[in-house]
């Protein structure tokens, strides 16, 4: 056996493995850009490689609306899924942790197990429910600043999300240009276009019009499912292309016609929605969902002056990727981000992929995504 | 590095001569980056590139430098006057509709407008063209008509006309040999290989 074998020069790429997550509690109070406060704060948050002597090594991952901070790796030997951005966090990839520390958590008004309109108020010992104050993307990115600041951190060396996450990173770099070494926003955008506020609030009212809601003081097992479900379904296909649901699904049927009308699974299509849409309620809070959209129908970088007004105080590089597929958060509103930056005489790089996956596709493993986001991270 | 490329990159040196530093310098048909690369490093200039290629997005990344796909007329449009203190063209104009439109918006965007073009009259492109009747293949254009993007190639003399049709001052100009790197000063637009100017808006 000959194993002096040379190492090879690309170290190949691994697995992060089991994880755990862990919970950042603040017991001051936190205070919401809307003046609400709640009295302590708490994210739960996953980490993957190993913070550097100078901790100057954080890469902080923001995640999407129905995403968690459980992007890497497996809770256990029986849990089959991985992290929801397992393929690009880990040794050898593209955020590679055997480099960097990587930071995930779970947003501020989330369900996973940070504080959010159905986790309990520690002053009452019931959940907070609708009594959760107004929630802004501002107040997600501040709740992860006083995270970060519990490592002793000062200055990340990325912060990179897509969709909702991107926003967060943008808002990151404009919140905290003096922490942030550089910053990559994936099919995201400065506000949202007024069909994915009709489309978020079609899906709000499929919630809200569910008996079961009970204006947010539904029982947590009891909750607006039928709703819920509906509004994940209606949002999942804005997720995707229609060149994407064509391949994918087709006309093919599940069940053949048969002479009797009837309104159970027939097409491929629809059993895949209503499983998302089954799926989705098991893990997720419907007064999240109404909280988060609501967030994200307000954000607005135009405001209160103009792009370029709110994009002023940025410093650090940052790289905007669209994706040619994506109907939901289309090119040009990324597109318009770097424009402005440009425009500032910022440094700034947009780039756009041809991926058939539509909004979706920053989370699809594609190799050119894979190298833009590995050099970038390492100019 | 290779005869082509450095025959690719004739007008490096040129270009960082007529660079002041710390410019502010959009490179339009931006390609891989090098020419921006050696001007950061030069230069300290501050330069963004644009190209329409996603690799050749990913090749900028990888060497440092900003940079924007998508459409040279639509990024254009976006930026107010005077944003830039230059505007490269080099060996973009002959790829692009509407050359005399683009070329006003550079003027528009950047003090200055640098442009870089394989000479048309030069003698072996006509030879090429009188004796084969053949489009034009040399080391940077390599690949015959059928492998080629559309291309609008031009002379220094149409050039030069049409600067002085749309007065556009002319502040420098090299013409280099069929080397692209000697230069010519005989009857360039016969002898030139190669030409690269530095034009402004006479306004």
């Amino acid at each position: 056996m000959n194993d002096s074998e040379p190492a090879p020069l690309i170290p190949e790429e691994g697995e992060v493995g089991f994880v755990d997550f862990q919970d950042f509690v603040s017991a001051e109070p936190f205070r919401f850009v809307s003046g609400g406060t709640i009295p302590e704060l708490r994210l739960r948050y996953e980490t993957y490689g190993h913070l550097n002597a100078a901790k100057d090594n954080v890469i902080l991952i923001c995640h999407a609306l129905s995403g968690d901070h459980h992007c890497a790796g497996v809770h256990g030997i029986e849990e089959r899924k991985q992290g929801w951005w397992n393929f690009m966090v880990g040794p050898g990839k593209p955020i590679d942790t055997t480099r960097y520390f990587v930071i995930c958590s779970n947003v501020l008004g989330g369900c996973q197990g940070s504080s959010g309109p159905g986790s309990i108020n520690p002053e009452t010992g019931k959940r907070y429910q609708l009594d959760f104050p107004k929630l802004t993307v501002q107040d997600m990115v501040q709740a992860q600043s006083l995270l970060i600041d519990s490592f002793g951190v000062d200055r990340l060396h990325a912060v990179i999300g897509g969709s909702m996450g991107g926003m967060q990173t943008l808002q990151w770099a404009i919140d905290f240009p003096d922490r942030v070494g550089r910053y990559i926003a994936l099919a995201s955008g400065a506000r949202h276009t007024a069909q994915a506020i009709a489309f978020n609030d079609t899906g709000r009212q499929a919630i809200i019009s569910d008996p079961a809601w009970k204006q947010g003081a539904y029982d947590p097992d009891q909750g607006p499912d039928q709703g819920l479900a509906v509004a994940r379904m209606m949002a999942h296909i804005t997720y995707l292309s229609d060149v994407g649901m064509e391949s994918k699904f087709g006309r093919r049927r599940r069940n053949a016609d048969e002479s009797k009308e009837h309104f159970d699974v027939e097409f491929e299509v629809e059993s895949y929605l209503r499983y998302q849409g089954a799926s989705f309620v098991s893990r997720f809070d419907a007064n999240t969902y109404l909280y988060l959209t609501k967030a994200l129908d307000r954000f607005d970088l135009h405001s209160p002056d103009s792009l370029d007004a709110t994009l002023s105080v940025v410093t650090a590089p940052g790289l905007v990727v669209g994706f040619t597929s994506d109907w939901l958060y289309p090119p040009q509103g990324n597109r318009e981000i770097v424009e402005a930056l440009l425009r500032l005489g910022k440094d700034a790089t947009y780039a756009e992929l041809a991926m058939d996956f539509g909004h979706d596709s920053f989370l699809v493993r594609a190799p050119k995504l894979y190298e833009l986001i590995h050099h970038f991270l390492a100019r | 590095m290779s005869p082509i490329d450095k025959k690719r990159q004739a007008d490096l040196q040129i270009i960082a001569r007529w660079v002041q530093s710390g410019e502010r310098v959009l490179d339009l048909g931006c390609g891989r980056g090098v020419l921006l690369e050696y001007l950061k490093q030069k230069k300290s200039i501050y330069g963004v590139g644009v190209d329409i290629d996603f690799d050749k997005i990913l090749s900028c990344v990888k060497r440092g430098v900003p940079a924007y796909q998508g459409d040279i007329r639509s990024i254009l449009a976006t930026f107010p006057d005077g944003s830039f203190d230059r505007v490269i063209f080099s060996r973009t104009i002959e790829q692009l509709d509407d050359p005399d439109a683009v070329i006003a918006e550079g003027l528009r965007v950047g003090r200055r407008v640098t442009v870089g073009f394989v000479n048309r009259g030069f003698w072996v492109n006509r030879m090429n063209a009188f004796l084969k009747g053949c489009h034009t293949i040399n080391e940077v254009y390599t690949k015959p008509w059928y492998e080629s993007a559309p291309s609008n190639q031009f002379s220094i003399s149409e050039f030069e006309s049409f600067c002085h049709a749309q007065k556009i001052i002319i502040e420098n100009r090299v013409c280099l040999a069929g080397d692209w790197r000697s230069e010519c000063a005989l009857l360039p637009n016969l002898l030139a290989g190669y030409a690269i100017y530095d034009i402004a808006s006479s306004d």
